[in-house]
This record gives structure tokens, sequence and C-alpha cells, in this order.
């Protein structure tokens, strides 16, 4: 040990340095998002429990019961019972979809051919009763107001307004402040 | 109604508010803690009870309370309850000598002559090592008495620390012992009387910083908290502790970091007197508990920016470094007192 480590020892250098570094972290804005008061920006792609989507036009789902998400979904929990509609198209009948199954892989949109089913920024999942996992047509369809801006954008008007909620203005909270 | 009488009363309200102070005191301590641990890591801490989260401590003191008191069946029961005691009563009793405004001059209170001080003990430093010594014994007994490895090794950890580092405070002490002519706090703060550059700390610097550091052993905080070093022993002589018993060595941990406070700004920095003469209109008590909180932060900033020593480290640090420049500090002090003065 030299001498200029005796100096730099004695003069606590190192730990006044280190101080200074602690002392910044003080004083600078705080990281912290306090979560149930303020949220952070889902990413763009955030895959969220699913909803679907409805027609403008009609004010149904757009789903045309073609089995594609229930077949290629990994964890198979999507269940579909098609019917024909009076005027002859393909219609979910039922449409459920287990989310204590779901891993949120996202499948299901990527291979839906008429966009019905999309991933959603909803991740807030929790919940007191196992059975409000188990959503069904009408649970799907409500969920849409959570669906991504841009594909939200596309039924804009269709969705019923009882079930959106009273800050739908696309996505709620701030990234990081 | 005569002056010893007066002097009784007083003396009895001194002896309640004092620790009923500190005790408020503390509960906001472990509060700015929590919170400043937070803010040295660039977090904002607790925020949900009370504003700013300030009513925390409350809150972990019912949390605790509530708490289930488990006492291992093999362990030696009744040193088991004593323990905690052992650390909790020296605490306090060292702030009875501690003069927090001025003792034997004009001060008056409803025409009665009012000491600062609740005894104006001649070898109050003394005390304050003894003491100090005698709380060692609460972390040993509790760590032996849990019958647990992790508790024996963090109760043997706090005795061996506290040998190497009682003796490098002990000598440090002298130096001030020395320039003031007395053992006695009251007599050393009067010694420190006038501006600050009449205070301790600049005729004293090298015993001053060895004090500090060796407080930072004693309090048993980072970055000589080998005696509870989660990563290696759990929680050290703590493990066992369980509910409002190991309360009492939180709480107990924290009027120690008070008392030392206090010790520290009375040896070094002046005690309750105020930087600059001009500034004496502000009373003592109050500028007492400035330095106080002031030492206080700086232990907390201390404590969240320094890691852990090895084991070996705190050695060598307490007996190849702190001793021998404390020895030298005290022998230069010896020499200047004696020649100079």
């Amino acid at each position: 040990m030299g001498l200029k480590d005796v100096v730099k020892k004695a003069a606590f250098v190192d730990i006044l340095r280190g101080m200074s570094v602690t002392g910044t972290y003080f004083v600078v804005d705080k990281v912290t998002v306090e979560y149930p008061k303020e949220k952070l920006q889902t990413y763009p792609r955030f895959r969220g429990a699913q909803a679907l989507l409805t027609d403008p036009a009609t004010g149904d789902t757009k789903c045309v019961a073609c089995m594609l998400c229930a077949t290629i979904c990994p964890s198979q929990c999507i269940s579909i019972v098609g019917e024909q509609t009076p005027d002859g198209r393909s219609h979910p009948a039922t449409f459920d979809l287990d989310l204590t199954r779901c891993i949120f892989c996202g499948f299901c949109e990527e291979v839906c051919p008429v966009a019905a089913i999309v991933m959603t920024r909803q991740y807030e999942l929790a919940t007191y009763d196992k059975n409000d996992c188990l959503l069904d047509k009408e649970k799907l369809i409500a969920n849409q107001v959570n669906a991504h801006k841009e594909l939200y954008a596309l039924t804009e008007g269709a969705a019923p307004a009882a079930v959106r909620p009273a800050s739908a203005d696309g996505n709620a909270g701030s990234h990081g402040r | 109604m005569s002056d010893p009488i007066a002097q009784l009363i007083f003396l009895i309200i001194k002896a309640i508010l004092m620790p009923v102070l500190i005790v408020m005191m503390v509960a906001f301590i472990i509060f700015f803690e929590r919170k400043f641990a937070g803010f040295f890591q660039g977090r904002v801490g607790p925020t949900y009870l009370g504003p700013w989260g300030s009513f925390q401590s409350f809150g972990d003191i019912f949390k605790l309370l509530s708490k289930e008191d488990l006492i291992p069946a093999k362990s030696d029961k009744a040193v088991f309850r004593l323990a905690p005691y052992i650390i909790f009563i020296p605490a306090f009793l060292v702030m009875a000598v501690m003069p927090f405004g001025p003792v034997g001059g004009q001060a008056n209170l409803f025409g009665y002559r009012f000491d600062y001080v609740i005894a104006n003990f001649d070898a109050g430093l003394v005390l304050f090592l003894a003491l100090g010594a005698i709380a060692v014994y609460g972390v040993v007994l509790a760590g032996w008495s849990s019958n647990s490895n992790f508790s024996l090794l963090g109760g043997l950890r706090a005795g061996a620390q506290m040998i190497s580092y009682e003796l490098a405070m002990g000598f440090s002490v002298v130096g001030v012992m020395l320039m003031a002519n007395s053992m006695s706090f009251v007599d050393i703060v009067n010694g420190q009387a006038g501006d600050f550059w009449h205070w301790y700390f600049i005729p004293q610097v090298v015993g001053g910083l060895i004090f500090f550091v060796a407080t930072l052993a004693e309090l048993n905080r980072t970055p000589f908290d080998l005696a509870e070093a989660e990563q290696e022993l759990v929680a050290g002589y703590l493990t066992e502790y369980s509910g409002m018993r190991w309360g009492i060595f939180m709480f107990a941990e924290y009027v120690n970091l008070v008392v030392i406070s206090g010790i520290v700004s009375t040896l070094y920095f002046g005690g309750w007197r105020a930087p600059l003469e001009v500034l004496d209109f502000i009373p003592g008590p109050i500028w007492l508990f400035i330095k106080i909180c002031a030492f206080v932060f700086l232990y907390m900033w201390v404590r969240w920016t320094i890691f852990r020593y090895r084991y070996n480290q705190l050695m060598s640090i307490g007996w190849k470094v702190l001793l021998p420049l404390s020895i030298l500090n005290l022998a230069v002090t010896a020499i200047v007192v004696s020649v100079a003065g």
C-alpha cells in the first residue's frame, strides 16, 4: 500500500465519493410508480386478456367460428360452438375462454383471419372468484374497451355504452411519468 | 416552596419528559430511516399511513403487538426474556448525564434555579463507556439464550466487535477528557464555550473520526452490522425473537442511535451551544436537537452508502488502524495540553 493509498484512506476519499452518489439519489426524482394510484402505460403489443371485437355495422362479434384459434391454442383454453345465422353466415353460438389455462402467447390473435379475437392491455386479472377467469362471449365482447387503441378504433361507436369505463380515452396513465 | 423541593420536582419532570421525548423522536426516526432508505436508493419509501406515511412506525408497533410472542422451547427462558431490557435500559440511562442547556448558571424557571441536565454526574464519560459495555451483554446473552447457531454466532461477533472498538473509542474520548480537564459532560460542553471554532472537533479531528467510526460499530449499524448480517446469519442474535420482544431490540437500537448522536455532538460539536454566539437567543435544547438530527441523518447516510465489512477487515481496522491512531492521538493531545496549558 503506497503513500497515495494511505492518504486516500485517511481522507475517506472513496467513502465520500460513495456518499455523494447516494446523496445525489436522495435529491433526484424517484423512479417509483405507486401502482394502484398510477399505472404504467402498456406497450403497443402487450398481450393481456383477450377480447372479441365487434363489427361496427352489425354490433355483433366479427368472429366467424372458423375454429382456428381453438385449434392453434397450445393450452386448448378456447372452446367454440358454431351455428348458422338465418342469412347463412357462420357465427359462434358460444365462445368460452378459460383464462386460468391461457398462457397469453397471442397465437389466437395472430391466426384469426377476421381480426375478431385480440389481446388487450388488460392485465389486472386478480380476482377472488375463479369463475371470473372463465370468459364467455359477453365478457369477451365487453373487454374490447381495453383493446389497444388502433384496434379499438376499428370498432369505435359499436361498443355498448354501458360497459365502456369513464376513462376509455385510449390508454390511461403514463409511462414512467 | 423551598429550593430543594423545587429541584426535586424539576428533576422528576425532567426524568419523565426526557424518555418520553426520546421515545416520540425514535418513532419518527424509524419512519425517517425507512423513508431515507428509499430516497437514497431512488425510491419513495413508505407513503400510505398518515401524511407522507409518517405514522408508519405506529402501524409497525401495532403489527408487532398483534404478533405471537414465541419463545423457543430449548432456550434459556429467563435470559431470553431479560436480554432485550439489558440493551434497552442503558440506552436511556446515558441521556441522564447529557446536558441540554446551561447548568449552574443564572437559568431559572418560575424563580427557581433550573439545571438543563438530569444528573450533573462528575464521571459522565466513564458512565457512558460502562453502559455501552453493559449493552453488549444484551446482544451476547440474546444470542446465547436463543439456542440457535445463527444467534450464537451473531452474539459472539457482537462481543468480539465490541471489545475491538470500545478500546479505540475509550482512547479517543480521553483526548476530549484531557482538553476539558474533566470527565463530566457539563464541563466538556463548558470547555467548548464560544463560536464553533472553539469546539473540540477541530483540535480533536483524529479522535473525533475514530470516535465516529467506533460508534458505528457500537451501534451495530452498517458497515459494522456483522452481528445481524442477514446474508450470513439470518438475523444474527435477533433470529429467534418475534413480535414486540423483537420490537424492543429494534427500538433500543434507535434509542441508542439518538443517544450516541447526542454524545458525538456533546463531545465534539459543542453540545447545546450555538455555532455562533450571536445565535445564543435560540435555546440550548433546540440546538442539541438540531445537532442530534444532523448526526442521525449522517448515520443513515453512511448506513445506506457503505457495504458491510468482512469480519477480518473489521478486526484489522479496529486493531491495526483505529487503536494505534487513537493512542497516538491521545499521546499528542497529552503533550500539547501539558505544554500549552
